[in-house]
C-alpha cells in the first residue's frame, strides 16, 4: 500500500492544481469549503463535479445537472471492469472502497506498474487511491477556502504532466505489434470525435469502444488462422 | 448551503458510485465469459484514448512535447522521467515563444 501511495505523489501534485481551481468555482456557486469537501470525498470524480457545478450555476434542474456530470464518468464502467482480476479475492468491503477511490491516475499507474511486475495488485491500487482522494478533497476544499490566489501554473506545463504520464503508462502496457491497430483506432476515433465537437468524456468512451472492437476482431482472426 | 446544494451532491455521489458498481459487476461477468481476454486489452485502449483527447486540437507546441514524452517513454519506460521531460519541453517552448 505504501508503494502505491509514494508512486502516485507526482500525479497527485497535478491533480491538486485542478482541485484548487474547482474549489474556487464551487465556492462561487455557493458551496462552503466543507460542502466542497463532502462533495469531493463522496463523489470523487473531477470532470463530473466540474460539469455538474457548472450546469447547476447555469440554472439547470438539479437532476439534470447531476446526470450531466455523472454521464461524463461512463468510462469508469470500462476502467473498473478492467480491475476485475486485481480485485479478485478481495473482501467486498475493500472492493467497494477500491472502486470508489479509483481515479484515472491511480488506475492507469496501477495497470502500468502491473504490466511490469505482476505482483502489483489491490494494495497498490488502494494505497495510491487513498492519496489521490485525500489530495483531491484537500485541494478542492482549500480552493474554496482561499480563493483565486494561485498563479497560472497551466502555462508552465503542469496540465501537460498528465498527458506525459499517460503516454509513459501506455508505453508500459505495450505488448507488441498486436496492440498497434486497436491503439491507432482508439487514438484516431477519439481525436476525430473531439475535433467534431463531441465532449472529451464521450470521445474517450467512443475511442475505447472502437479499440476494443478492433482488438476483438484481431483475436478472432488469429484464432481462425490456420 | 441550501437543499439544492445537498441534493446535487447526493444525486451525483449515487450516480458516480452506481457507474463504478456497474463496472465491477460487468468485469466479473466478462472475466467468466469467452470475452475475458478483452479485459487485458481494455486498459491500453482507454489510456490511448485519454492521450488522444488531451492532444486533439492542441497547438504544435503540445504535440512536440508529446513527441518528446513518447521518445522518453519508449527509451526509459519510466513515468516520472517522461513527465519531467514532457513538462520541461512544454515549459521551455512556451517561454521561448514557440
Amino acid at each position: 500500500m505504501k508503494h502505491g501511495a509514494l508512486a502516485i505523489l507526482p500525479l497527485a501534485l497535478g491533480a491538486a492544481i485542478y482541485g484548487f481551481a474547482f474549489g474556487i468555482l464551487a465556492a462561487q456557486m455557493g458551496f462552503p469549503w466543507w460542502g466542497v469537501a463532502i462533495m469531493s470525498s463522496a463523489v470523487h470524480a473531477g470532470s463530473s463535479q466540474i460539469v455538474a457545478v457548472e450546469q447547476f450555476s447555469g440554472g439547470e434542474a438539479i437532476l439534470g445537472a447531476a446526470l450531466a456530470g455523472a454521464a461524463l464518468n461512463l468510462r469508469y464502467i470500462g476502467i473498473v471492469a478492467s480491475l476485475s482480476d486485481i480485485l479478485r479475492g478481495v473482501p467486498l468491503r475493500l472492493r467497494l472502497l477500491a472502486i470508489h477511490i479509483t481515479g484515472d491516475e491511480n488506475w492507469a499507474l496501477t495497470m502500468a506498474e502491473r504490466a511490469k511486475s505482476p505482483g502489483i495488485g489491490a494494495s497498490f491500487l488502494i494505497g495510491s487511491g487513498i492519496v489521490m482522494i485525500s489530495v483531491w478533497t484537500g485541494s478542492t476544499s482549500l480552493g474554496a477556502l482561499v480563493g483565486s490566489a494561485l498563479p497560472d501554473l497551466e502555462r508552465f506545463g503542469l496540465g501537460f504532466a498528465f498527458t506525459a504520464a499517460f503516454i509513459a503508462m501506455a508505453r508500459g502496457m505495450w505488448r507488441g505489434p498486436q496492440n498497434a491497430l486497436p491503439w491507432c483506432g482508439s487514438f484516431l476515433v477519439t481525436g476525430i470525435l473531439v475535433l467534431s465537437g463531441v465532449p472529451k468524456a464521450y470521445a474517450i468512451v467512443g475511442g475505447a469502444l472502437c479499440g476494443i472492437t478492433l482488438s476483438m476482431v484481431l483475436r478472432r482472426r488469429n484464432r481462425c488462422a490456420p | 448551503m441550501t437543499t439544492s446544494h445537498w441534493a446535487l451532491i447526493a444525486i451525483l455521489a449515487i450516480a458516480a458510485f452506481s457507474i463504478r458498481l456497474v463496472g465491477l459487476i460487468a468485469g466479473d461477468v466478462i472475466r467468466k465469459s469467452r470475452l475475458a481476454p478483452l479485459l487485458d486489452d481494455l486498459p491500453g485502449v482507454i489510456i490511448v484514448s485519454l492521450v488522444a483527447s488531451s492532444l486533439a486540437g492542441q497547438p504544435v507546441l503540445t504535440w512536440c512535447a508529446a513527441g518528446a514524452a513518447l521518445v522518453t517513454a519508449w527509451l526509459t519506460n519510466n513515468v516520472i522521467l517522461t513527465m519531467l521531460v514532457g513538462v520541461a519541453v512544454f515549459a521551455g517552448a512556451t517561454l521561448i515563444g514557440i
